[in-house]
């Protein structure tokens, strides 16, 4: 398979910046998601790797091998496409086998290769139909047929599932899951949803406007996000992100009672990052915090959403912040009720306000 | 080609292109093919510059042999086509002559004398463009409206005898005009209606109806149902799918039948002549007829046509980025 | 049709029009003001053209049966008309549909000042046609032309006299008639350059971008991808394109009136010719009329026929 390497691409469409300079390096096999809003460079650097897009600067390697200015058929990609792409006029069989009767392959091997990738895909009942009879998630599964046939080093996958149902949505996810399982291609996946690539990532390249923001597995891009965008991005809803005031290794959410003194291993790497700065941001995830009526830190409820499972309380800390809170007691909080709670001090995240980036803890922690 | 696919163009990218266009093979192929087509618009359009400068040439200058190229200019096509003369007699001219020395004529009535001719008053020709105005305008919008909701149920649904539909809808345009004008004439004298703008409205929405149907339909068929059902998914109704998601869609092709019904209802000369004659009748067929004192007037029906042309082509020319312009895909599920 | 549309459900928890509803309500103003203004015209020529009626005798119609078909259908010179249209029309309109799609080709790559290059040419399609059959007439003329001068005689009167079909003397059968068509080529080409245009650039992108991964030829990406999609609407414009050509008459009689002789006699121009001088046969007319119009039907469904099956629909 295939090893892919970028080294400070980037693309301009004329003074705007799509995508300013990035290096990333992906391991053969590895299922590698780039994450982010619509508008982030997300789907611009998949196409400068497939060479649908050409880049302002910058080198693409593939197997050590610089592709940046090679035809997009030669580079050995597959491309699968939102809207499937998928050749209207012409069967599903004739699609799938379209690219190898392009490289001239035998007929033999061109039904044999066809055969076993719609067996894999569980196509094979529908290859006679036209691509226009066919539901959005069987045209996909076309689609993917006709990018596996080939065998290529990488595929690249530009929002795949972005035109289905959401209950085809959530089958395909894990058929393409699979399917790298199965296959152990390397793989580059373009998707706006975080559950999305939570799920399939092996890692997760979080982008916004243009620059990366965070490379890194999906454990860490929600346990120790990098930086504000991430904390907000990643996770339904989003971390917890309250401003405080900052004295002494202790944090105090101005306007009320609430008190959080920095866990072990935090107070070096605060001050250091803080100096002077008094104010810092306390993030931690719904399911950090826990009730407790005991609990050192109280707020006021605000609404609460029952989800099935558990329930989400939106509770008032001060005037300006909410937060939400897990609970998995399907109890009905009445608004304006306060409520009580503890954080769980090995969840919490600390980020400075200034640049907006995560604080690490001492090694440990 | 060893060479760019080691170091790629010579000056950064800053379009959105694929790697195989800025080849310099392929900027060189596009290119010349970009010249061979300018040269052919120069070419096909040499017809439109003899129309032009025949509007500005003296009647002699227009007829002679062999053509000029170079000629002083004149607006004597113009003063024709908005005024109506008289030939002057050779006494009459000698009084007006005289006047003109003592700078007692206007511009046009000497324009007019060179020509040896006398201005008697003005033409039709602004009441007739006023007309083809109120006309073409009202009917092309009628029909493209039309054309546009019920195009759309066509393509969409499985309307009951929409072959048999659908062919009707065409044969309206099938019969040559010239037999249609008696029943239509006889039709429209019993209902009151010959010679009224309604009554040219009404015909020319009729008439264009049938292309405007067609064409609506073939630009819905080519939009993907994917995105109305995407949006159907999201919860919007069939209505709201239809005008946030399938109409910008459309509009190359709104903005194409737009064009193509005003071109008709504007330029249409055998219903006019016959169906109006006074208060109703539209430039056409004024225009194409104007024989003046000595036989064809040239340089008027030059001038005449010019100036027709020209609010055609500025509605074209304001249209052109919708006709244009390629549609949009992606920013449907945003 | 595709089944995607029965899939989607209806929400009937939000209000909105039913399919049903949507239906009539978009499709029924269509077809009723087409009924009222065309039925009657329709249906009293077709009463006509049994009679012996002359709009200009004054007496009422008397009804004469089929004898008006006979003696057209047994009439040798309007077989010679039929002829000289139907090769009019597939002159015309093919070399309409060859110019327009290649120049549609050449458009759609998009260079500096395309989108203005593409407007000009849409002009000459903006003239009346009349005007456009004077102005012809005008620069075909042997004397005082642009047209022979432009063709390479500096003195046109050696050049060829196109619409008298005479070249130096020599009489060149035919060439009135094909004078007319370049005149029609010229003024309808926009016409199908821009319908598919319009085709052109509704085709996907990403279609192209697939075909250049998969190493897919310019052959394959022309005949697979670009034809199929703009084949519906080319067909649609040399449909009507074809309809028009048979009853092609503006053109015609602005610049030769029929002649030389009857070289350029279309049906359109004999139809006049027979309806509004001479002696006003409204009767026979009509009756030319309907098998014209029998013609054209004729030929259109073998049109829809194939576009139809193009499309896949049933």
């Amino acid at each position: 398979m295939a090893t892919i390497e970028l080294q400070k691409v980037e693309k301009k469409f004329a003074e705007l910046h799509a995508v300013k300079p990035m290096d990333l390096t992906i391991q053969d096999g590895e299922f590698v998601v780039l994450l982010g809003p619509s508008g982030c460079g997300k789907t611009t650097t998949l196409r400068m790797i497939s060479g649908l897009e050409t880049v302002t600067g910058g080198k693409i390697l593939l197997n050590q091998r610089d592709v940046t200015w090679l035809h997009p058929s030669q580079r050995d990609i597959a491309f699968v496409f939102q809207f499937y792409a998928l050749y209207p006029h012409i069967s599903a069989r004739d699609n799938i086998s379209f690219p190898l009767r392009a490289q001239g392959e035998s007929k033999e091997e061109i039904e044999k290769q066809v055969k076993e990738v719609s067996a894999l895909l569980r196509i094979e009942h529908l290859l006679n139909q036209r691509p226009g009879n066919l539901s959005g998630g069987d045209q996909q599964r076309v689609a993917l047929a006709r990018a596996l046939v080939r065998r290529p080093a990488a595929f690249l996958m530009d929002e795949p599932l972005g035109a289905l149902d959401a209950e085809f949505r959530e089958s395909m996810r894990a058929e393409i899951k699979r399917l790298h399982i199965d296959q152990h291609a390397t793989t580059v996946y373009v998707t706006h949803d975080q559950i999305e690539a939570m799920a399939l990532g092996d890692r997760i390249v979080v982008m916004s406007e243009a620059v990366v923001q965070q490379i890194g597995t999906a454990a860490e891009v929600y346990y120790n996000p990098a930086n504000l965008f991430v904390a907000r991005f990643i996770g339904s809803p989003g971390m917890n992100l309250v401003t405080g005031h900052y004295v002494d290794g202790v944090v105090t959410i101005p306007g009320t009672q609430n008190r959080f003194s920095l866990p072990v291993g935090w107070r070096k790497p605060v001050d250091e990052t803080l100096k002077e700065s008094k104010e810092i941001i306390l993030g931690f995830r719904p399911e950090a915090a826990q009730l407790n009526n005991a609990g050192k830190l109280s707020g006021e409820v605000y609404a609460s959403e029952l989800q099935g499972a558990f329930a989400v309380l939106h509770v008032n800390v001060n005037s300006d912040d909410i937060v939400h809170i897990r609970t998995d007691r399907v109890i009905n909080y009445p608004i304006d009720t306060v409520v009580h709670f503890d954080l769980n001090p090995e969840m919490v995240r600390f980020f400075d306000p200034q640049s907006e980036a995560a604080i690490q803890p001492e090694v440990g922690a | 080609m060893a060479n760019f696919e080691q170091t790629g163009p010579g000056k950064p990218v800053l379009e959105a292109t694929r790697v195989d266009k800025v080849t310099p093979g392929y900027r060189l192929g596009h290119n010349l093919r970009a010249l061979f087509v300018v040269i052919l618009a120069i070419v096909g359009l040499i017809p439109v510059f003899v129309m032009i400068i025949t509007a500005f040439k003296t009647r002699p200058d227009a007829i002679h042999v062999p053509p000029k190229l170079i000629f002083t200019p004149s607006l004597e096509g113009l003063v024709f086509l908005f005024t109506e003369r008289a030939s002057a007699s050779p006494s009459r001219l000698e009084e007006l002559k005289k006047a003109a020395e003592g700078v007692q004529l206007s511009l046009v009535d000497r324009i007019a004398l060179n020509a040896g001719q006398e201005i008697t008053g003005p033409s039709d020709y602004v009441f007739r463009l006023r007309n083809s105005l109120i006309i073409a305008g009202i009917s092309t919008l009628l029909s493209v409206v039309l054309a546009i909701f019920s195009a759309y149920a066509f393509s969409r649904y499985g309307v009951k005898g929409k072959g048999d539909l659908l062919f009707f809808i065409l044969s309206t345009r099938m019969l040559p005009a010239v037999v249609v004008t008696v029943p239509l004439f006889l039709m429209y004298t019993q209902l009151k209606l010959h010679d009224t703008h309604i009554g040219m409205i009404l015909l020319y929405t009729v008439f264009n109806l049938s292309l405007a149907v067609w064409l609506m339909k073939g630009f819905f068929d080519e939009i993907p149902r994917e995105y109305e059902e995407a949006a159907l998914v999201d919860g919007y109704t069939r209505m709201q799918a239809f005008f946030k998601i399938v109409l910008p869609q459309a509009v190359t092709g709104i903005a194409a039948t737009t064009v193509f019904c005003l071109i008709f209802a504007w330029n249409e000369y055998a219903f006019a002549l016959m169906l109006t004659s006074e208060k109703a009748r539209t430039a056409p067929p004024s225009i194409a007829t104007m024989l003046g004192i000595g036989g064809i007037e040239w340089t008027a029906i030059a001038a005449g046509s010019l100036g027709f042309l020209i609010p055609v082509v500025i509605v074209t020319f304001a249209l052109r980025n919708y006709l244009l312009r390629g549609v949009t895909f992606g920013a449907v599920r945003k | 049709m595709s089944t995607t549309t029965a899939k989607v459900a209806s929400h009937p928890r939000q209000r909105h029009l039913s399919d049903r509803a949507i239906i009539n309500l978009f499709v029924w103003p269509t077809l009723v003001l087409l009924i009222l203004v065309n039925v009657f015209p329709l249906f009293y020529s077709l009463f006509l053209s049994f009679t012996n009626y002359s709009a200009i005798a004054g007496k009422a119609p008397v009804w004469i049966g089929f004898k008006n078909f006979a003696n057209l259908l047994n009439d040798q010179q309007m077989w010679k008309y039929f002829a000289t249209t139907g090769k009019y029309a597939l002159v015309s309109v093919g070399l309409q549909t060859l110019f327009g799609f290649g120049l549609a080709m050449l458009l759609h790559e998009k260079f500096k000042g395309s989108g203005l290059i593409t407007t000009l040419i849409l002009i000459p399609m903006m003239i009346s046609p009349v005007v456009v059959g004077l102005f012809w007439k005008l620069m075909y003329n042997p004397s005082f032309g642009y047209f022979n001068y432009l063709i390479g005689f500096p003195n046109p009167i050696r050049g060829p006299d196109m619409l008298a079909s005479s070249f130096a003397r020599h009489g060149v059968p035919g060439l009135a008639l094909y004078s007319v068509v370049l005149v029609d080529v010229w003024m309808w080409t926009p016409f199908v350059m821009l319908l598919v245009l319009s085709g052109l650039k509704a085709i996907p992108d990403y279609l192209y971008e697939a075909a250049a991964i998969d190493r897919a030829s310019s052959w394959f990406q022309f005949w697979r991808i670009t034809v199929p999609q703009v084949a519906p609407l080319l067909l649609i414009a040399i449909l009507f394109r074809t309809i028009e050509a048979f009853k092609s008459f503006d053109l015609v009689m602005g610049m030769t009136g029929g002649g030389p002789g009857d070289q350029t006699e279309l049906i359109a121009v004999n139809l006049y010719r027979q309806a509004f001088l001479g002696q006003w046969q409204t009767g026979r007319s009509s009756a030319l009329a309907y098998i014209i119009l029998i013609i054209i039907i004729a030929v259109s469904n073998l049109y829809i026929l194939y576009l139809n099956r193009m499309r896949g629909e049933a």
